[in-house]
């Protein structure tokens, strides 16, 4: 009888927004170099649920993202491309490397037995 | 204290420190994901946990203890509700999200990897730029997830790209290596290609605040519906389900 739906409230103080952005923004005449950051001209108007479509927008961001970066670092004479020779710890070990391949090489084989 | 004077000069280089820590109560994955994002990200500080879940305002200190100008923070609730804050800190903003699906990289099996410690590139997509609070957030992520030149374990080279993307009013995460040659004619054209790394995850904005961990609400997200309410729902709808059978 008494429900009245409790409204919660809404904020979207734009002016704050803008003002906070002003006091924390790096500044503008700053080296592309000094953050990496690249925008995508485009939205990701996909449907949430479709799974592959869905993961072919995202890499599809990263592509343009990373093709604008390597025209962005020659311009700026940065270097991008990791020389064949450097080597040094990467964010997955090589045992976990392994791991994985072992399982794409297990998956392929069981694929090739029921064939 | 004539720092804020000085401070927009000092802004030509992109120095950036940021504090990782969690609260009390993390899962063993929440455990592994904030040890992926310290894999990737070389500028992060980790700290041990912090004791309590109603003293945030202890944070900043802490970060101004191990010299760091951003906090990115993981609250666990009931063991299974996950949320971050990020936030400049002294003097904020903030903001708090949700995390939803995450995937660390050790669960997901794919081929990707790179440096540890390389600077990722940073890529958004133009949804943030069409509101003022993803323009901040936007703002935000470049200062925490991105890698300044002078963190001390940066690697000279760019290997992968981290992309953050704007669908269904949640902030999509994916890590992907950068590949430049094609592996079946390696003296070719170079041609660049892509191979995921991980982790996976999915942000939900909930509010942002003017203070670091406080302060006034500039935003909240009118569709966001806490974890909590979206299980009583359910459990509601099975009761009622019951209540029908009984009559």
């Amino acid at each position: 009888d008494d429900t009245v739906p409790r409204q919660k409230l809404e904020f979207d103080n734009k002016i704050a927004l803008e003002r906070i952005r002003d006091t924390i923004k790096l500044d503008p005449s700053i080296s592309w170099t000094e953050t990496l950051t690249v925008t995508y001209p485009d939205t990701i108007d996909v449907d949430v649920n479709d799974d592959l479509n869905r993961e072919v927008a995202f890499y599809k961001q990263a592509l343009h993202g990373a093709n604008t970066a390597r025209s962005l670092a020659a311009k700026h004479n940065f270097p991008f491309t990791r020389p064949s020779d450097y080597f040094a710890e990467m964010v997955k070990s090589d045992a976990h490397m392994e791991r994985i391949r072992q399982r794409l090489l297990d998956e392929s084989a069981t694929i090739k037995k029921s064939e | 204290v004539d720092e804020p004077s000085e401070e927009p000069r000092k802004r030509t280089k992109n120095k950036q420190r940021v504090l990782l820590l969690s609260s009390r109560g993390i899962t063993h994955r929440m455990r592994h994901f904030m040890n992926d994002l310290e894999a990737l990200l070389p500028h992060v500080k980790k700290d041990a946990k912090l004791d309590s879940k109603n003293h945030l305002h202890l944070l900043p200190e802490l970060a101004d203890l191990n010299n760091c100008n951003n906090t990115l923070y993981f609250e666990a609730r009931k063991h299974e509700d996950l949320y971050m804050w990020a936030a400049k800190t002294p003097n904020g903003p903030s903001i708090k999200l949700h995390v939803q699906n995450v995937h660390t990289m050790d669960e997901l099996k794919m081929t990707g990897n790179c440096l540890k410690g390389s600077r990722g590139l940073l890529s958004f997509d133009k949804a943030f730029d069409n509101s003022e609070w993803g323009r901040l957030t936007k703002e935000l992520f470049t200062h925490i997830f991105g890698v300044p030149p002078s963190a001390r374990k940066a690697k000279p080279f760019i290997d992968h790209i981290l992309t953050f993307s704007m669908l269904d009013d949640k902030i999509w995460f994916r890590n992907y290596q950068i590949v430049e040659k094609d592996p079946l004619q390696p003296n070719g054209p170079p041609q660049t290609s892509l191979v995921e790394i991980g982790p996976r995850f999915v942000l939900t904005p909930i509010r942002i605040f003017e203070g670091a961990f406080g302060g006034a609400t500039v935003y909240s997200n009118p569709e966001f519906v806490s974890p909590a309410a979206v299980r009583s729902a359910i459990k509601r709808e099975k009761g009622a389900k019951y209540g029908m059978r009984k009559l």
